[in-house]
């Protein structure tokens, strides 16, 4: 086996230290780490489709919440096992995600981002006004899983659950990336002429791409309704957005390393900033806007100039 | 048997009449020159060859199959490629990658293979590599195969272009003005190029061409549009001294050899 250095080394070490967390960490903390998994969820279910696909969508705070909506309306309001209502809420994401594909297929650039934003804020305004079915903006609670068989509490057993979604989450979207698909995805984004040309169908690549990416969204939506064990419609709005548009950004568009990197980083910077909830979206914001201006190609191409070994399957716009 | 027929072709964007009843026949392993001043349509001919626009009226037929209004995808997969005005080479892949995206339609492995890394599917990525640094090597580019895309200079991104689109297997290659921005010792090189790829990989090739000097070497046959309408077709000889072409270039006076040079 080749000596791990660069990206590679970088991931192992994170997901070393996250497995072995639990074993020190107090609850707050295992709440935060617990948050940075499902944001790398998010970062990289956003990235693929914005990043690597070239799809300018802004409904992935949507896609979070039908996700999260979802698998716990299963649990609450009819009453199917967790360990059918969180895939089912993945799954639910991933078919309106596609369907937001049809969009795509007309629209480009600014227009999509318009499209997909209106389509965000028609989410929020059904999980704030389908009182029936939602609860409204109150939210509802959902009980946690029982791991009473592996002998966990149900923080740790959610935990490792969301670890090893986590890691096989990345590891998927490494693979797709290092097939013809990814290079498709890529191709689509730098030319969709060219891509035709060649006889990639983009049809099915934009449906491939917002297919995969609603599916991240809505696992990771699916993780979060039993992490915090309540769902509620403020958590899936236009700063959710913002925020993890931010972290792929920040940590470097078109780079799977550089998702992973940006949700760590941002989260934590998060719960530094908690206590001034108004600088909240004043600070991420002007990081994105910075980012944009001055580093548009994210931290990860900083650190590919500096350090040996970041490469990564397919490069950045 | 012609391998690429444009039967009666006319299109029309407002009021503009910009092909208007343009037939045109390419035999296979023929390499066809179309020239034509500014305006004269030759865009417009390529894009309906390769599905970017829908005639009002008339036909196209690769080999034998009709592919008149159906979708630039679907055309290349059926064996057409074609290579563009500026620079369409993907900036954001390596070299490597992007001759390999030309042998997309050649590859068959899905989400579920490319998610397990089948047996199949790592067979299938390998025999890919293998087939572009093969590519790349018969372009003179071999050395370049793991530099991304946006670093190598205009005349490397087309050859590389070439490249891409040739390891797809196309039965008709469209080229649209291949040597625009090129350097006269660049234009001398693709002038071999062409030639080796209609000769060793019997390639049918229709090129658009302004350099008019380009077209005239390699050519065989050569068809020249004026106005959206054919003007006149024929050997690259018979063309220099045509009377409507030479008007068609100059006016009425000068001669089609001054703007051959």
């Amino acid at each position: 086996m080749p000596v791990l250095h660069g990206n590679r080394a970088f991931l192992v070490i994170l997901f070393t230290v996250l497995a072995a967390l639990p074993l020190v960490a107090n609850r707050y903390l295992l709440f935060v780490a617990n948050l940075v998994m499902l944001y790398i969820i998010l970062a990289l279910g956003l990235n693929l489709l914005v990043g690597f696909a070239g799809q300018l969508a802004f409904a992935n705070a949507a896609m979070y919440g039908i996700g999260a909506y979802g698998a716990g309306l299963l649990q609450v309001k009819v009453g199917l096992p967790y360990w059918i209502a969180a895939p089912g809420g993945a799954l639910l994401a991933m078919g309106i995600g596609t369907l937001l594909a049809l969009p795509a297929l007309r629209l480009s650039g600014v227009y999509l981002a318009l499209a997909t934003l209106a389509f965000a804020q028609a989410t929020q305004w059904v999980l704030l006004h389908w009182q029936a079915v939602t609860f409204g903006a109150g939210g509802f609670p959902v009980p946690q899983p029982d791991f009473g068989v592996l002998h966990l509490s149900p923080d740790h057993g959610v935990y490792y659950v969301t670890w090893i979604v986590t890691v096989g989450l990345l590891v998927l979207a490494w693979r797709v990336m290092r097939s013809r698909i990814g290079r498709a995805f890529v191709a689509m984004r730098d030319s969709e002429v060219a891509a035709q040309a060649l006889g990639i169908d983009v049809t099915l690549y934009k449906a491939m791409a917002f297919a995969i990416s609603g599916f991240y969204a809505g696992a990771a939506g699916a993780l979060y309704c039993s992490v915090l064990a309540f769902v509620a419609p403020e958590s899936f709005d236009l700063f959710q957005m913002i925020l993890q548009k931010a972290m792929i950004v920040v940590g470097g568009l078109g780079s799977l390393v550089g998702s992973v990197l940006g949700a760590a980083l941002l989260v934590s910077l998060l719960q530094v900033i908690r206590e001034f909830k108004a600088t909240q979206e004043i600070v991420f914001g002007a990081l994105l806007l910075g980012f944009v201006l001055f580093q548009p190609r994210g931290l990860v191409d900083l650190l590919k100039r500096r350090l040996r070994g970041w490469e990564e399957p397919l490069h950045g716009p | 048997m012609s391998i690429l027929a444009v039967q009666g072709v006319s299109v029309s964007f407002g009021g503009v009449r910009a092909l208007s009843d343009v037939s045109m026949d390419v035999a296979a392993g023929e390499i066809v020159g179309v020239i034509g001043p500014n305006g004269a349509g030759k865009t417009t001919l390529l894009n309906v060859v390769c599905g970017l626009n829908t005639p009002d009226q008339g036909t196209v037929t690769l080999d034998g199959t009709p592919i008149t209004g159906r979708a630039p995808s679907a055309i290349a997969r059926l064996g057409l490629g074609r290579t563009f005005q500026t620079s369409r080479l993907f900036p954001g892949m390596s070299v490597l990658e992007n001759i390999m995206t030309g042998l997309h339609r050649r590859s068959r492995a899905g989400l579920l293979a490319a998610v397990a890394r089948t047996r199949a599917m790592r067979a299938e990525e390998s025999q890919m590599r293998a087939r572009a640094i093969e590519a790349l090597d018969f372009v003179g580019m071999a050395g370049f195969a793991a530099r991304p895309g946006h670093a190598l200079s205009f005349g490397q991104q087309r050859v590389v272009e070439i490249a891409r689109m040739l390891i797809s297997e196309p039965k008709v290659v469209l080229l649209d003005e291949p040597a625009v921005g090129l350097s006269p010792a660049r234009v001398a090189e693709l002038d071999t190029l062409l030639r080796r790829i209609r000769d060793e990989k019997g390639v049918t090739l229709v090129m658009i061409e302004h350099v008019v000097r380009l077209v005239m070497e390699v050519s065989e046959r050569v068809v020249v549009l004026n106005s959206g309408q054919k003007i006149a077709e024929g050997r690259p000889e018979t063309i220099k001294r045509d009377p409507a072409v030479i008007e068609a270039y100059l006016g009425s006076q000068g001669d089609a050899g001054r703007a051959a040079s």
